[in-house]
């Protein structure tokens, strides 16, 4: 039972993070293939905090800031960029982050880690805290889902589509695309922000190794194969995924295999990625193109 | 003191010539196809890996020997990729493509770690002694990584400017539906391209694995550093490709003067970012087409 929480709480925390490049990916077209960097400053950022003695709840509303002005400081350079350039500048950027995490080596500890991550003293640790850690991790993914489906309901997630479809037409339409667009960025970085602060404080020890290319495939994976542009998709997306990796580890496998598990999931992961851009691209959940008036 | 500049001065050229030779294939792919091949690095990888499989036990080959299998399979894979992905996706959105060649270049780079692990190798070549030119220490492979480059760019402007074959090339990333129009023939166009950045991709990759060694992550990093170097060179332009890999492989040498070496990368990242912002059409530029 313990186990089946702590893959419940990962499964939340990945969707956190899925649903906010879904705001992205999903809903404004840009193609950010650099997201970790936004979960990682938000993981080293609440870690450092709470490591120096700031209150826990100050150094997650720290870090979840931090997260939204880099993404803006992002924003402003690169949404001038088409597509694809944006997709290798958001990489890169990822990559920078990266860098600095693993040679900073008096802030960050560089390829150490950071280990004892502090917790709130009512959610304790050990094994005992983990139903606690479950609601929590629950309430932040339940008010994820609900403020992205505010946003995306509203009119200002209309124009996020009509941005999607032909940025021209939104320009026409007297929308200020980049400000729409810089504004879907740091909300979504915000939250991908809150999804690395929960991970860091949950798992306890986060060291630079985590903070990769890999990733960043992982969650682009929960959003396309739940449906991207969906409410709904990129949460299944997070858990089918999630218990597919954690459902491996049952498998009864010789040990002299070991090694191949893991390329082998490498592999399936891009495998799958491919296949569902040629065969389905809308993903398991596809996405309503039916125009809706309703605010709900 | 000058001549420690001069010896980072001839590190870069060296770097800057395998640069060079990565950034070509991604953009003719982009001056053609109009999108960024991310999986384009993983030719750079199985270049190298296959030369390194070819010319250990059991196959034993001479590395000049086992050059010529590992191409062949890496330009199979190039075509292969095109054949079964992006032929399809050709019509289609383009975050589509974007997002199915990030999935091929991680389906590859973990084949890589499948058949040979996730450690470094490195080529069982007896300890290649350095030559010192005029006060610059430079290795006998370095030489030929330079010599290769030279080679494979003067045969690639022989192709590019004097056969009909490479003046259809052009025409195709000039206006691809004005040149179907014409009766150019799209699928040797096609071929040849994948062909082309294939034998660039793998032959750079076994070259950089020479000069220093396997893993599987070798092709991600160099085709950031591929990446900005076409950017530098204006997207999709073959001659700015060669000139913007010189430049970055430069730019980084030198800088290990100035910033610390943990920091090297930054150079091309950060110059990607100043390019994106400022220029974002190259210095060379001309917009689009092999030229």
């Amino acid at each position: 039972m313990d186990y089946f929480y702590h893959i419940l709480i990962i499964c939340l925390i990945y969707s956190i993070f899925a649903q906010s490049l879904n705001l992205e990916l999903g809903f404004t077209g840009l193609y950010n293939f650099g997201h970790i960097a936004f979960f990682g400053i938000g993981a080293y950022t609440s870690a450092l905090l709470s490591l120096n003695g700031v209150p826990i709840p100050l150094a997650v509303v720290g870090a979840i800031t931090l997260a939204g002005i880099a993404g803006a400081l992002l924003a402003i350079p690169t949404l001038r960029l088409s597509g694809d350039y944006f997709g290798i500048a958001t990489l890169v950027f990822a990559e920078m982050a990266h860098l600095v995490f693993l040679n900073e080596r008096d802030i960050t500890r560089g390829p150490m880690g950071l280990p004892n991550i502090p917790r709130p003293d009512w959610i304790g640790s050990g094994i005992s805290s983990l139903p606690r850690f479950l609601i929590v991790t629950f309430v932040a993914a339940a008010l994820t889902f609900i403020l992205l489906r505010r946003i995306t309901n509203s009119p200002y997630g209309r124009s996020l589509k009509v941005i999607r479809e032909d940025e021209f037409v939104a320009q026409a339409l007297g929308k200020n695309t980049s400000l729409i667009k810089t504004k879907a960025i740091v909300v979504g970085s915000v939250l991908a922000g809150l999804a690395g602060v929960i991970w860091a404080h949950y798992i306890t020890y986060i060291s630079p190794a985590d903070f990769t290319l890999q990733e960043t495939i992982l969650v682009l994976l929960c959003v396309v194969l739940g449906g991207k542009g969906t409410h709904l998709g990129p949460v299944v997306g997070a858990f089918v995924i999630i218990f597919f990796a954690e459902f491996i580890r049952f498998i009864p496998i010789p040990s002299e295999y070991i090694r191949f598990v893991a390329p082998l999931q490498g592999m399936t992961y891009g495998f799958i990625l491919v296949i569902m851009m040629l065969k389905r691209p809308q993903g398991l959940i596809p996405e309503s193109r039916k125009f809706t008036t309703t605010n709900a | 003191m000058t001549g420690y500049y001069a010896q980072l001065l001839v590190n870069g050229i060296i770097a800057g010539s395998i640069y060079a030779m990565f950034a070509v294939g991604l953009a003719m792919v982009y001056g053609v196809f109009k999108f960024i091949n991310f999986s384009h690095g993983e030719l750079i990888t199985w270049g190298a890996y296959l030369t390194w499989m070819f010319s250990s036990p059991p196959f034993s080959l001479p590395v000049y020997i086992s050059v010529v299998p590992a191409l062949l399979i890496t330009v199979g894979i190039g075509l292969a990729q095109d054949r079964f992905v992006y032929r399809s996706l050709r019509q289609s959105n383009p975050i589509a493509i974007l997002i199915a060649s990030i999935g091929l270049s991680y389906m590859l780079r973990n084949g890589i770690r499948l058949c040979w692990g996730s450690d470094l190798q490195t080529f069982d070549l007896p300890l290649s002694t350095g030559i010192l030119l005029g006060g610059i220490y430079i290795t006998k492979i370095q030489i030929l990584m330079v010599l290769s480059a030279l080679l494979f760019f003067s045969i690639l402007y022989f192709l590019l400017t004097r056969t009909l074959l490479g003046k259809s090339l052009r025409a195709v990333s000039d206006n691809i539906e004005l040149s179907a129009i014409m009766g150019i023939n799209m699928k040797k166009v096609t071929w040849t391209i994948w062909v082309l950045a294939s034998v660039f991709a793998g032959t750079g990759g076994i070259l950089l694995a020479l000069d220093t060694s396997l893993d599987p992550m070798m092709g991600m990093n160099s085709l950031i550093k591929a990446f900005a170097a076409v950017l530098l060179g204006g997207a999709g332009n073959v001659w700015g490709a060669l000139i913007g890999g010189l430049f970055i492989g430069i730019a980084e040498n030198i800088s290990v003067a100035f910033i610390s070496p943990d920091y090297k990368d930054f150079i091309s990242y950060g110059l990607i970012f100043l390019l994106l912002l400022f220029k974002p059409r190259g210095f060379f530029g001309i917009a689009g087409g092999v030229r």
